[in-house]
């Protein structure tokens, strides 16, 4: 019974995951973040509150920082996503993966990814951040275990990596 | 409970003609949905009516933000980061920028938008009581054509409109005639990003021969609907800003406010801020030049000038050497917020014997002289400020002074310094009890509560300085 009801609301929809083309059939409201996670096994985007408001599920698409949670996965058709697992090129991690762990920036992990992502979008707007710019940068990015003062630490080595060193 | 995503229909048009075509053939069936801020949360919570849902994300026509001479027309489909971003919205209304910053974070701010905002018609949202104060009108479209209204009227109660079911809220104008005026906005809630607020204010004014022009304010959060202060704004209008009109102000505020008890916060201390958020404009607008960034000169003269200088010239707020270097070596600072935020960032980052070095270029409580034995004094302008600060000490009653002499005298024989208050507004007897509650602090919490106050103090003076 909810097979034939499954199939009828169901839709065809295609974007571009770290790189990678993607078609899934989909119902249209589902949530890009569960798409992420089941569909394409892409576990390391995170569910925190689910109402937008942690951003531990933040991805970028189309370049712009998103909370996936608040997605339906209609709306990601035809763009280009990218998640935590897209950063590192190789065995070669990010700078700023590679900030977060020389600071300590990550303990339990819930947020790092959203954390990262976070960053990542702030340095490609403004690739030279003061303190407060940081701040407000991840301002929608909750922790509950470092305190923040190791996540901001690691994005200024993120961006001067030998002055603060 | 979670929603079941099959049990919900979605579609996305691409086109405003389209778009307006299924909610006529339809009327009240489509929902739309933009950037899903708000739609998703209920949906997230099981709480969303509508089945069907219409996408308007990212739909060209409503994306645009376009200057004429006499006003700006903001797509509905603009998100708070298109405002920020936006250099007429910046220059000329500031009240909205400030909004779209403090609305959500990053994320939400590249996916909310001033439609959604408005259509949503939470009383809390941030953005709308600068529309108000802005004049904003809006344009709604329909198979049937465009009508044009005044905002003021758009709200009729907790979250209805007059969006006819067949509408689509297209644009929101706002008039180009304010960017003279002094702009105030404040938010208060539990932290600025993320957090919805408690109660916000937009406000506009400005001064003419010494009396109040013009001044336009409204609350969020304070009633079913984004509120205009009219009647408090009829008060204010053609008079000075003294102290007897700031009460009249507030009690016509709290006379005007049915303030909602909910999870957030409760009405009493709605109204009570309320009322402290106009008066604390009216204060602003009283010693502010419109249009003028307050203290820029002064800023602007500070970063520029040498390392020695500036130290210098910064001392005064804060005795504590090493706080002025950190704040010189911050600089450009851009504004008094910047400045007041670097202030505390450096204040927290001191060592004890630096902030030992700040308390003791105060004078004693209830005293002129500086506690310090050093040879060299502290600056006139901090001395002069201290007589400022304890200026209702200076008029008590010999008796208070002699108990605050005695309390004083045993402040210093248990903590080894001296009893650090920030007294601005502050009673003599209201200090007595303070310093003798106090007194019963074990010796860290002592330390961080007198570094709490000369925080305060630092932040007092820092504005101060700032009027040159």
């Amino acid at each position: 019974m909810s097979d034939s009801r499954e199939s009828l609301t169901k839709v065809e929809i295609s974007f571009t995951v770290n790189g990678e083309r993607k078609t899934v059939r989909a119902h249209p409201m589902e949530r890009l973040l569960d798409i992420l996670r089941q569909q394409f096994q892409l576990t390391g985007t995170k569910e925190g509150c689910g109402e937008g408001e942690c951003g531990s599920c933040a991805v970028l698409m189309d370049g712009i920082l998103v909370n996936s949670c608040l997605v339906p996965v209609l709306q990601a058709a035809g763009s280009n996503v990218v998640t935590i697992e897209g950063l590192a090129a190789g065995e070669t991690l990010h700078v700023l993966q590679e900030a977060f762990l020389e600071c300590g920036g990550a303990q339990c992990g819930i947020c790092t990814p959203g954390m990262i992502l976070a960053a990542v979008h702030l340095l490609n707007g403004t690739p030279n951040p003061t303190l407060e710019e940081i701040r407000e940068g991840l301002s929608g990015n909750l922790c509950r275990c470092t305190g923040y003062s190791q996540i901001v630490e690691a994005v200024e080595r993120a961006v001067h990596p030998r002055t603060t060193a | 409970m979670r929603s079941n995503p099959a049990d919900y229909e979605m579609i996305a048009p691409g086109s405003l003609y389209a778009i307006v075509s299924l909610l006529a053939k339809e009327p009240g069936v489509w929902v739309p949905i933009a950037g899903g801020t708000d739609v998703m949360v209920q949906y997230a919570a099981g709480k969303l009516p509508a089945r069907k849902l219409v996408s308007i994300w990212n739909l060209p026509e409503l994306r645009r933000i376009e200057v004429t001479a006499e006003e700006i027309r903001i797509g509905a489909g603009c998100t708070y980061t298109d405002l920020r971003r936006h250099e007429i919205v910046g220059s000329e209304f500031p009240l909205l920028r400030s909004a779209a910053r403090w609305t959500g974070g990053v994320a939400n701010q590249n996916r909310g938008t001033i439609g959604g905002n408005i259509v949503n018609a939470s009383p809390a949202a941030d953005s709308l009581p600068a529309l108000l104060v802005y004049d904003s009108e809006l344009i709604l479209v329909s198979i049937r054509g465009e009508r044009r209204l005044p905002y003021a009227t758009f709200h009729t109660g907790y979250k209805k409109t007059l969006l006819a079911t067949d509408e689509l809220l297209q644009a929101v104008c706002l008039p180009r005639r304010f960017s003279g005026y002094f702009s105030h906005a404040r938010k208060v809630g539990a932290r600025n990003a993320q957090a919805i607020s408690k109660v916000c204010i937009a406000a506009l004014g400005h001064l003419g021969h010494g009396v109040v022009e013009d001044v336009r304010i409204a609350l969020g959060s304070v009633a079913p609907v984004p509120l205009r202060l009219t009647e408090t704004e009829k008060i204010v209008r053609g008079k000075a800003i003294d102290s007897e009109l700031l009460l009249l102000a507030r009690n016509a505020v709290a006379d005007k406010i049915q303030s909602i008890d909910d999870i957030r916060s409760t009405a009493r201390y709605r109204a009570a801020v309320a009322g402290n958020l106009v008066a604390e404009f009216l204060n602003r607008l009283s010693s502010e030049q419109p249009g003028a960034e307050r203290g820029d000169g002064v800023l602007a003269r500070w970063n520029g000038s040498s390392v020695d200088e500036a130290t210098q010239a910064i001392l005064p707020c804060c005795g504590s050497k090493a706080w002025a270097q950190g704040m010189v070596a911050r600089r450009p600072l851009a504004d008094e917020s910047a400045l007041v935020a670097t202030s505390n960032e450096t204040w927290h980052s001191l060592t004890q014997s630096d902030w030992m070095q700040a308390f003791q270029s105060h004078p004693r409580i209830g005293e002129s002289r500086p506690s310090s034995e050093e040879p060299q004094s502290p600056p006139a302008q901090s001395v002069e400020w201290s007589a400022q600060e304890q200026r209702d000490l200076a008029d008590a009653e010999v008796a208070v002074k002699l108990a605050l002499a005695d309390a004083n005298r045993e402040y210093e024989r248990r903590f080894n310094r001296i009893f650090i208050v920030c007294a601005t507004g502050k009673s003599v007897p209201e200090i007595l009890e303070i310093l003798r509650r106090r007194l019963k602090n074990d010796a860290e919490t002592e330390l961080h509560e007198a570094g709490e106050q000369q925080r305060q103090i630092t932040e007092l003076r820092l504005r101060k300085w700032l009027q040159g």
